[in-house]
């Protein structure tokens, strides 16, 4: 037993000695300072001119409102889709203020459900607050409220107009709220460095990862096929109406690829990010896979000239082929950056097993 | 040398009658942690995310006839467990209440090995060695009623096979260690403890690669040489700060619910006969018992059914030859895990995988991709992903959900018959790059789901 004890301590004695010697390993590594990073020049920024677009939509409304000329139908689209691109940068950061909110739901929802929202405009009473309307209200429903083919005559009718408005109010209402509430929120994100599930930096990793999910799948595979035995499913595209879809994929992704990386939300200045830790860790070769992927995907979304659904008509094969290369991305994403970050991804006991 | 011997032989003289008061205070011990363990798993609302929730469950082989309960029945055998704990704890219809609370235990951890953990099975284990044992004999409620049952000595194994268990559970955690990841790359250590690197001061040591080595080293040895310093009365009580600093440590840094607190408690086991006397000298008077229990308690009969001995060395003999079940398969063990589970391989590897799965209709070769999240939770989609066994598990059950039925897509509709299931998965292993797990080639309905090795698992690169 002696013996036990002696081999024992003269083996912690050995790796203590050890340590003390080479104390100059790694560099240190600071996730609290990659927060405040992403915080102050990716989030923050990327929600204030979220936030300015949502309020140009709602001013160019009511300038429309009172001069229904097709020049401010015009202007209203414009702003329509500019906040509407503007939300991709923004929706990944699906927890604290957003879900408070639940947020995404309300916003982002599609496909639309235009016989919800027929019924809501001929019944003329509605709560857009309430579960079921979920498919009537967002940016979903102001592509059909606004591009559909009869939008511009419609838009005269009066319950037309006021559920747009409504629409429209409840989104700017919401955005304000969301984005007000991140203000004071930023000093619970950038402290909540855990790796417990409830910690922001576990939270932004699992967000970050369902949200680029979700864009393959919601805003890609399903309208392709890909869950129903190869045949095309045109009514669950988004945006169909305004025929935008393979933008806002592009600029989701693209926002992912920012986030990944650190970048500042409106210049090109690289801060510290998921890249970062990667490098940190000795993960280099996984890094420059992750960046080359996020180039080749935007890359090849460049490649596609028409409309989802005209592509999805003309040019299938292709779209399945972008629709393999954002899926080859996920593994790398989702297990091979995530595991290496150590971030909990179950809110189970758990014993590592 | 004799001396030695003799104490060894010591250990093997079952019927050897022993102060019966440690028994006595673990049974009050286990009594009150699997109370507190029983309620922290309501609270935490578990019952309904694993066994009311889910649509599937990934049974265990041979025991796939273990269903849960219809709907909110399912918290019946938690609150049968409530009750069966507090009967343990106070001596109470004893025999039956860790009876009961065996029962319920293990049903429920068989009902889904997504939730299986080292520390359930040690507690269907341990519950179960309870019911042997008559740890009602002294300061219960039973030997309150009935005083002919009280006995101040008990047959050495009642406390000996505790002792045991306790000491697989640690030792064979060591022996799992001695592998190379653990040793000489300190994996999955390393990945997990940078995580940490912002706790105020001690954050930056543990980013430090030289603290991954340390821990790994100091956590081997102590899993295989703790118990031998507990069993030694001059090491006891220095070994025992250690067990308490150790498992501190790994309840601060790890979600391990509440397995640290079973074994800060459960190691009080070894301690010395008088050391019980003391602890139950003390609990006698928090709860005002002036009552003594002095009136000769009589000594137990001593005579242990020889049915029963040759069980307990059947019992023992198959906890030591389990763990090493893995070493009749070939390939590497943390990757096809083959023999892994019920041989504490505890807090041993951090392994991720993404598995996409494919249904094929065989006629028309139509493919549909699997949305994992449409048939099981994200506790399940974890485990799955990374272990063969639950991969072939979950084919299966998707045939059953896609043979035969006709599915519309707008206009059009597609019926699809005796389809083929297939899976592309990739796996990280303790910080290695991902790689193939399982080849997209198979259908995996036509592979047989038994312990055979499964020689479809794309083979490990280390």
């Amino acid at each position: 037993m002696r013996y036990l004890t002696i081999v024992a301590f003269v083996t912690l004695a050995f790796v203590s000695c050890k340590k003390e010697e080479d104390d100059s390993s790694s560099a240190a590594f600071d996730k609290g300072a990659m927060l405040t990073n992403l915080a102050d020049n990716t989030i923050l920024p990327a929600l204030a001119d979220y936030q300015e677009k949502v309020a140009e939509l709602k001013s160019a409304f009511d300038t429309f409102e009172t001069d229904a000329s097709s020049a401010n139908f015009d202007l209203l689209r414009e702003k329509w889709q500019a906040a509407y691109l503007a939300y991709q940068t923004v929706k990944m950061y699906d927890f604290g203020p957003f879900r408070n909110y639940g947020y995404k739901g309300a916003t982002g929802t599609f496909p639309t459900d235009t016989a919800v929202v027929e019924s809501n405009i001929s019944s003329g009473t509605y709560n857009l607050a309430s579960a079921g309307n979920t498919v009537a209200i967002g940016f979903s429903a102001l592509d059909y409220l606004l591009y559909n083919p009869d939008a511009f005559t419609r838009l005269n009718e009066v319950g037309y107009k006021t559920y747009t408005k409504d629409v429209i109010y409840k989104l700017s209402d919401e955005t304000t709220a969301v984005v007000s509430a991140w203000s004071s929120y930023r000093s619970t994100f950038v402290s909540s460095t855990g790796t417990e599930t409830t910690s922001s930096f576990s939270e932004l990793v699992n967000e970050f990862n369902r949200d680029y999910e979700l864009a393959k799948t919601a805003k890609l595979g399903i309208p392709i096929g890909i869950q129903s035995f190869g045949i095309q499913l045109p009514e669950y595209i988004e945006a169909p109406y305004s025929g935008i879809s393979l933008d806002l994929l592009r600029t989701n992704i693209a926002s992912i690829h920012r986030l990944y990386n650190g970048k500042s939300h409106a210049g090109s200045s690289n801060g510290s990010g998921f890249d970062d830790y990667l490098v940190h860790l000795e993960k280099s070769a996984l890094n420059t896979t992750i960046n080359n992927t996020f180039d080749q995907i935007i890359t090849k979304i460049d490649t596609f000239q028409g409309t989802l659904e005209e592509e999805m008509q003309s040019n299938p094969s292709e779209l399945e082929a972008l629709y393999n290369l954002i899926q080859s991305q996920v593994v790398n994403l989702k297990t091979d950056m995530t595991s290496s970050f150590g971030v909990l991804i179950t809110y189970q006991d758990n014993d590592g097993d | 040398m004799t001396e030695i011997s003799s104490k060894w032989t010591n250990y093997f003289a079952f019927d050897k009658q022993v102060s019966i008061t440690p028994l006595i205070i673990y049974r009050i011990i286990f009594g009150v942690l699997m109370l507190f363990g029983v309620s922290r798993f309501l609270f935490k609302g578990w019952v309904q995310q694993l066994y009311i929730d889910p649509q599937f469950y990934f049974g265990y082989l041979g025991f796939e006839w273990v269903k849960p309960l219809p709907g909110n029945w399912m918290y019946l055998p938690f609150i049968l467990m409530l009750l069966a704990a507090i009967g343990i704890t106070i001596g109470y219809l004893y025999r039956y209440s860790a009876f009961v609370f065996f029962l319920c235990f293990t049903y429920v951890e068989l009902l889904d090995k997504s939730n299986y953990l080292n520390h359930y099975y040690f507690v269907s284990l341990m519950s179960f060695l309870m019911v042997l044992v008559p740890a009602n004999a002294k300061f219960s409620v039973d030997a309150l009623r009935n005083p002919s049952i009280r006995r101040d000595t008990t047959s050495q194994w009642h406390i000996g096979i505790l002792k045991f268990q306790l000491a697989v559970v640690y030792i064979f955690a060591g022996i799992a260690k001695l592998n190379s990841d653990w040793l000489f790359h300190a994996e999955p250590l390393r990945t997990w403890l940078q995580a940490h690197h912002t706790i105020p001061f001690f954050g930056q040591f543990l980013q430090m690669k030289e603290t991954a080595y340390l821990f790994s080293w100091f956590g081997c040895l102590y899993d295989l040489f703790i118990v031998f310093f507990l069993l030694t009365a001059k090491t006891r009580k220095f070994a025992y700060l250690f067990v308490v600093g150790f498992h501190l440590i790994t309840w601060y840094l790890f979600p391990i619910g509440v397995f640290p607190w079973v074994m800060i408690f459960s190691t009080l086991i070894f301690f010395s006969n008088e050391f019980h006397e003391k602890v139950l000298t003390f609990l006698k008077r928090m709860l005002c018992i002036t009552q003594q229990e002095n009136v000769p308690g009589g000594k137990s009969s001593g005579q242990t059914n020889p049915l029963v001995l040759i069980f307990l060395v059947i019992y023992m003999a198959a906890q030591i030859t389990l763990p090493f079940r893995y070493t009749l398969y070939p390939g590497d063990l943390f990757w096809n895990e083959e023999g892994f589970r019920f041989s504490w391989r505890v807090m041993l590897m951090h392994k991720e995988g993404y598995a996409t799965f494919y249904v094929k209709d065989k006629a028309t070769g139509r493919t549909a991709q699997i949305d994992n999240t449409h048939y099981l939770t994200q506790t399940q989609i974890d485990q799955m992903s990374t272990q063969p066994d639950m991969i072939l598990q979950y084919a299966r059950f998707l045939k059953t959900k896609y043979d035969g039925r006709t599915f519309s897509f707008g206009e059009k509709e597609i019926t699809i018959t005796d389809p083929s299931v297939h899976a592309e998965v990739y796996v990280s292993l303790n910080g290695r790059p991902s790689q193939l797990f399982i080849d997209r080639k198979h259908d995996l309905t036509t592979l047989p789901y038994n312990l055979s090795h499964r020689n479809w698992i794309e083979p490990f690169t280390p």
